[in-house]
C-alpha cells in the first residue's frame, strides 16, 4: 500500500535555497496578481493560490470517464439496443435540434435520457449529502438514510399519499419538508450546548426507527393500491421519472453549488477535534450546522425526486475516500461515485430481469448491505479510535 | 480554605520586564473572571494579567482550575461572568478567526483527523491566515517549514500521524501551533505523555521561542520544578484562586508549597540554573531522624 503513496514534495522555494515543506501529494496552483510586481507572497498580496490533491484530481478524472461510459451504455442498452453513434445523434437532435430526426428519438430522448439525467443528479446529491453528514458525525456509518432524513421524507410522503395527495408536482416538495423536519428534530434533540457526534448519530438512528414505524402505520391504514404505489416510491425508483423531477433538482444543485464549494473548505477543520478547530479560528457550531443543513437539503431533494435510494449516501463517500486516500472525505469524488453508482444500478435494474424492471433502490441495497456489514466489522477493530469520535 | 482568604497573602506583582512594557498595557488580561461547568463553579471573580513577552506558567494541585483558566484564556470555555480581554476587547466580541491570528492554543488531548500526514496537519496551523482563494502562500510555506524544523519533525513530513510515537506526535502538534505564528501561545500541559528528555526538549523550545521571537507563552505544567525552572512569571493556583504570582525565585518557598500542595518540602537552589528546586520532605526519613 505504501508503495503507491505519493512521495514528499520538497522543493526549493526561496532564493536562499532552503527547501520548503508542503503537504505531500498536493500540487500548487498560483495565480499572480497583475500590476503588483512586488514579490511578496504574503496574504496581503492579491494573488490567489490553490492546493490541489493530485491523487484526488486523477481519481475524479477517472470517475468522470467511468460515469460517461456508464451513461453511453445506459442510452444504448434497453429493450432495444441502439448503437452508441445513433444514441448520440438522437440526443443531439432531441435536445438541441442538431442533425436530423432519427427513429431513436423517442426511446433515447424521451425515455432514457431524462431518466439517466435524474439518476446522475440523484446520485451526486446523495454522494455529497453522505460525505457532509459523515464528516460532521465523524462516523462512516452516518448517512441521511441512517439518521432519519430519508425516513422523515418517507413518512411525510407516504402520509400524504394515504390521505389522497397523488400529484407528483407536490410530493417531492412534501418529501423535502419531511426530510428537513426530521433532521431539525434530530439536531435539536442531540444538542447539549454543542453537537456531540456520537449523540447525533444515535438519536438519528432512534428517530429513523420511529419514523419508519409511522410510515408503516400509514401503509396499513391506506388503500391497497396507494400502499402498492407508496412501496415502490419507498424503495427508490427512477421508473417513470424524467425531466419533471430532474429540472427542479438540477436548479437546486446549481443554487447549492456555492455552498458545496464552501463546504469543501470547511470540511478541513471540522474533521479536527473541537478544541483544536476553535483554536484555529473556526466557528465550529456554525460550520457544523451549515454542513449538516446542506447535506440534509441535498438528501431531501434527491429523496423527493427518486425516493430514498438506499445506501448510496453511505457508500459513495466511503468508496471515494478509499480511492483518494485523503484525510477528509472528498466531495467531488463522492458526487461522481454516487452518480456512477445510481446510473449503473438503474441500468442493471432495467436490464437484469427484463422485461420486469426492478426499483433501483433494490440493487443499491443488495450491494450496499454487505458493504455496510464490512464497514461495521472493520470499524470494530478500531474501537479506540471510534471512541474518540465523540 | 476559601480562595479569597488565600489571595490575601499574595505579594504584589513584580514584572521583570516592567521597563520594556511600562507604557503599554499587557495584551491578554482577565477581569472578574468566573468560570463554571454546568452547576460547579471552578474559578470565581479572578483578575489576571499575562505579562507580554514572558513565559508564564500556571501550577497548582489537580482540579485547582488551572486548565479551566487556560481554556478560558483561549476562548474554549465561555466565562460565566467577567471577561477575558485581548488588547482590551472582550474575547467574546472578537471574531474567532481574528483571535486565532494572535492567540495560538494547544489543547491537552488534541485529536488528528484519521490518516492525516504530519506535513498536512502542521499546515493546518495556517488556517487562520488563509482564505479560500489563498490556500497556500509563500508565507504559509515558510511558516510551516520553519515550525517543522524547530520541532525537528521535518523528517516525518509524509508519515501518518497515527503511526507516530507519543513524543513525536506531541512535537507535531506543537509544530502546528507554531505554524500559526501567533504572538501569544497557550499550552495545556504540553509535556504530558513525554519522557524526561522530550519534556526538557519541549520546554527548551518554548524558552527559545520566547527568547528569539519575543513570544508570550502561557503554559499549564504539572511539575513544580519544571515550572520554577522555565517560568519568568509563575502563577500558583489553589481552589480556583491565585495564591501567589511573580518570579519563581521570589515566591517559591516551603511555605507556599505547603499552602498550595499541602506538602512538606525543602526548597534549595537548582544546582544548574539557580532557580528554586522543591525537594519533598519525606515523612519516613523525618521520622528516622526524629
Amino acid at each position: 500500500m505504501s508503495a503507491l503513496e505519493s512521495r514528499t514534495d520538497v522543493r526549493t522555494v526561496r532564493a536562499g535555497g532552503r527547501p520548503g515543506v508542503r503537504p505531500a501529494g498536493y500540487g500548487l496552483i498560483r495565480i499572480k496578481a497583475k500590476g503588483h510586481g512586488g514579490g511578496r507572497g504574503g496574504h496581503g498580496g492579491r494573488g490567489g493560490s490553490f492546493l490541489l490533491h493530485r491523487r484526488s484530481a486523477l481519481v475524479a478524472i477517472g470517475l468522470a470517464l467511468a460515469t460517461a461510459a456508464a451513461c453511453v451504455t445506459y442510452l444504448c442498452v434497453g429493450e432495444s439496443f441502439i448503437a452508441p453513434g445513433d444514441a448520440v445523434k438522437a440526443v443531439l437532435h432531441t435536445q438541441w435540434g442538431l442533425g436530423q430526426a432519427t427513429p431513436n428519438d423517442l426511446v433515447v430522448g424521451t425515455l432514457r435520457l431524462p431518466r439517466m439525467t435524474l439518476g446522475l443528479m440523484v446520485g451526486a446529491a446523495f454522494g455529497i449529502a453522505g460525505a457532509l453528514i459523515q464528516t460532521v458525525a465523524r462516523n462512516p456509518l452516518a448517512s441521511p438514510d441512517i439518521i432519519g432524513v430519508s425516513q422523515g421524507a418517507s413518512a411525510v410522503t407516504v402520509g400524504a399519499m394515504t390521505y389522497g395527495v397523488s400529484s407528483y408536482a407536490v410530493l417531492p416538495y412534501l418529501s423535502v419538508l419531511g426530510g428537513l423536519a426530521a433532521a431539525a428534530l434530530v439536531y435539536v434533540f442531540a444538542w447539549r450546548g454543542g453537537l456531540q457526534a456520537a449523540r447525533f448519530v444515535l438519536i438519528g438512528i432512534g428517530f429513523a426507527v420511529a419514523l419508519r414505524s409511522i410510515t408503516h402505520l400509514f401503509l396499513t391504514k391506506g388503500d391497497y393500491l396507494v400502499a402498492q404505489q407508496a412501496k415502490v416510491w419507498m424503495t427508490g425508483s427512477l421508473n417513470g421519472r424524467g425531466w419533471g423531477e430532474a429540472t427542479p433538482l438540477g436548479w437546486a444543485l446549481l443554487v447549492l453549488l456555492p455552498g458545496v464549494l464552501w463546504a469543501a473548505r470547511a470540511q478541513r477543520t471540522v474533521s479536527m477535534d473541537d478544541d483544536t478547530a476553535t483554536a484555529l479560528g473556526v466557528r465550529l457550531g456554525r460550520a457544523r450546522l451549515g454542513l449538516v443543513a446542506l447535506g440534509v437539503v441535498l438528501a431531501s431533494m434527491a429523496t423527493g425526486a427518486a425516493g430514498p435510494v438506499d445506501f448510496v449516501a453511505l457508500l459513495a463517500p466511503q468508496i471515494a475516500r478509499r480511492m483518494t486516500r485523503t484525510a477528509q472525505i472528498p466531495l467531488l469524488c463522492s458526487a461522481l461515485t454516487g452518480a456512477f453508482i445510481v446510473v449503473t444500478a438503474d441500468l442493471l435494474a432495467r436490464k437484469l430481469f427484463a422485461p420486469t424492471e426492478l426499483p433501483v433502490g433494490v440493487l443499491t441495497a443488495a450491494v450496499g448491505a454487505p458493504y455496510l456489514i464490512h464497514l461495521l466489522l472493520s470499524s470494530g477493530g478500531r474501537g479506540r479510535k471510534g471512541g474518540t469520535a465523540a | 480554605m476559601s480562595a479569597s482568604a488565600s489571595t490575601t497573602g499574595t505579594s504584589p506583582e513584580t514584572s521583570p520586564t516592567e521597563t520594556a512594557s511600562a507604557n503599554r498595557p499587557n495584551r491578554l488580561t482577565a477581569r472578574e473572571l468566573t468560570l463554571a461547568y454546568e452547576d460547579r463553579t471552578v474559578v470565581d471573580g479572578l483578575d489576571l494579567e499575562i505579562p507580554d513577552g514572558e513565559v508564564t506558567v500556571i501550577v497548582g494541585p489537580n482540579a485547582c482550575g488551572k486548565s479551566t483558566l487556560l481554556r478560558a484564556l483561549g476562548r474554549l470555555l465561555r466565562p460565566r461572568g467577567g471577561a477575558v480581554l485581548l488588547d482590551g476587547t472582550d474575547l467574546a466580541r472578537i471574531p474567532t478567526k481574528k483571535i486565532a491570528q494572535s492567540v495560538g492554543l494547544l489543547p491537552q488531548t488534541p485529536v488528528a483527523p484519521e490518516a492525516i500526514t504530519v506535513a498536512d496537519l502542521v499546515s493546518r496551523g495556517r488556517q487562520p491566515h488563509q482564505r479560500w482563494w489563498q490556500q497556500w502562500s509563500e508565507e504559509d510555506e515558510r511558516a510551516v517549514t520553519d515550525a517543522m524544523e524547530r520541532t525537528d519533525v521535518t523528517a516525518l513530513a509524509d508519515r501518518p500521524v497515527d503511526e507516530l510515537s507519543g513524543g513525536q506526535r506531541q512535537r507535531v502538534w506543537i509544530a502546528m501551533a507554531l505554524a500559526q505564528e501567533t504572538d501569544l501561545l497557550l499550552l495545556d500541559e504540553p509535556t504530558t505523555y513525554l519522557d524526561i528528555s522530550h519534556q526538557v526538549e519541549v520546554l527548551d523550545l518554548v524558552r527559545q521561542l520566547n527568547h528569539e521571537r519575543g513570544r508570550t507563552v502561557v503554559a499549564v505544567l504539572h511539575d513544580l520544578n519544571q515550572a520554577a525552572r522555565y517560568a519568568d512569571h509563575l502563577i500558583a493556583m489553589k481552589g480556583g484562586g491565585i495564591v501567589a504570582r511573580g518570579r519563581p525565585e521570589g515566591i517559591v518557598t516551603a511555605e507556599l508549597v505547603h499552602e498550595v500542595f499541602g506538602l512538606d518540602s525543602v526548597v534549595v537552589p537548582d544546582p544548574v540554573t539557580g532557580s528554586p528546586l522543591v525537594v519533598p520532605g519525606t515523612p519516613w526519613q523525618a521520622a528516622e531522624q526524629g
